[in-house]
């Protein structure tokens, strides 16, 4: 799909309720949800009550806007206790939306916002599917270090994966804007 | 006769694992008191009779498993698998291994051949698990050997990992597989 997307009309904000059309638009799409560990939204009613439930009160997750409409999430879920010195970082776009540098904008948007947000943190970190290069690509172009590949590391979705791990700590420099 | 001692062999069939008693106290205290044990964990070493009992009685018992490795059936270290589940509900097929061994009898050769064991004993007591882990200090050289030795393949340096004793740590990540094995 060919699309003119101005990448400066990209913003991060909280989650509103009124998002629920847009939502359930990516959200209720299998090729998005398939490497997330959240179930696809079946419904309007799925869709209301994830945002309420789960988006509006999350430690950090944010909505991918274009033009303020959500056409995606970043989420920053920081460890507890003596673990706080690290968060992991997930995200999604819409599928008419890749291969457009959106995700990559919204993580290098993301990443300086966290750690101000999140004083203890040191270390945020990122975990792929050996198989979604452009997830990886997303991580690398934002900044973050391969550190490598964890065998069998989890569960998604009741399957077996290898995780890459990526990291961004608080001491890394942001990468400049190309 | 300070020398024999150190070239001291152990014979490894001499080895075995058992739970810990209280009456084991008095040994359990001679690694936890040593600051050269204690420092790559997140531990201060022990000080009292109290804390080794404590140990005994409250800590041996947290982990999915837990083990004294015996040299003649007194403890001379410990060895746990920790379910990964804890910190995170989809990983409950993954255990993390942890040990500690006195190190009147570090080089032996001994802690790579409890490993081995262990990895045996895990996969066979839980055989839903796919992945045992370990993380090792950077600094840590002697326990990253231990791992490789045993079979134990190395994924990578997950930076400023852990905060230790106050200081952000860089970890090795180390893993093994049941269909490695």
């Amino acid at each position: 799909m060919s699309l003119n997307l101005d990448l400066s009309k990209v913003s991060l904000r909280p989650f509103k309720l009124t998002d629920v059309d847009d939502f359930l638009l990516w959200a209720g799409d299998d090729r998005v949800t398939q490497n997330l560990r959240w179930k696809t939204c079946g419904s309007m009613e799925e869709a209301l009550a994830f945002i309420r439930d789960v988006c509006i009160p999350h430690p950090w997750r944010r909505s991918i806007c274009l033009h303020d409409r959500s056409i995606g999430f970043v989420s920053v879920y920081p460890w507890s206790g003596d673990d706080r010195c690290k968060a992991d970082i997930g995200y999604a776009v819409a599928a008419d939306y890749w291969g457009h540098g959106v995700a990559t904008k919204a993580v290098k948007m993301a990443v300086p916002q966290v750690f101000k947000d999140l004083p203890h943190l040191m270390r945020l970190q990122a975990f792929t599917s050996p198989e979604n290069k452009a997830s990886q690509r997303v991580l690398e172009k934002a900044g973050f270090l391969k550190e490598g590949v964890l065998r069998k590391y989890t569960y998604i979705k009741g399957n077996i994966k290898d995780s890459v791990v990526f990291s961004f700590l608080s001491t890394d420099e942001f990468p400049h804007d190309d | 006769m300070m020398e024999r001692d150190r070239e001291e062999r152990v014979d490894l069939a001499q080895i075995s694992f058992r739970t810990l008693e209280l009456s084991d106290v008095d040994d359990v205290l001679v690694w936890t008191s040593d600051e050269k044990v204690a420092k790559f964990c997140s531990w201060e070493p022990y000080s009292s009779k109290d804390q080794g009992i404590d140990f005994i009685q409250n800590r041996a018992s947290e982990f999915l498993w837990g083990k004294a490795i015996c040299l003649n059936d007194r403890p001379i270290g410990f060895i746990s698998l920790t379910s990964c589940s804890a910190t995170d509900k989809s990983r409950e097929k993954s255990a993390e291994l942890g040990y500690v061994l006195g190190s009147k009898y570090w080089s032996k050769g001994i802690m790579s051949y409890v490993v081995k064991q262990v990895m045996k004993v895990a996969f066979s007591e839980f055989p839903h698990l796919d992945r045992l882990e370990a993380l090792v200090d950077v600094e840590n050289v002697g326990s990253q050997k231990v791992l490789e030795k045993a079979g134990f393949q190395r994924e990578g340096v997950l930076r400023k990992y852990l905060v230790l004793k106050g200081k952000s740590r860089d970890m090795v990540i180390f893993s093994v597989l049941s269909t490695d094995l």
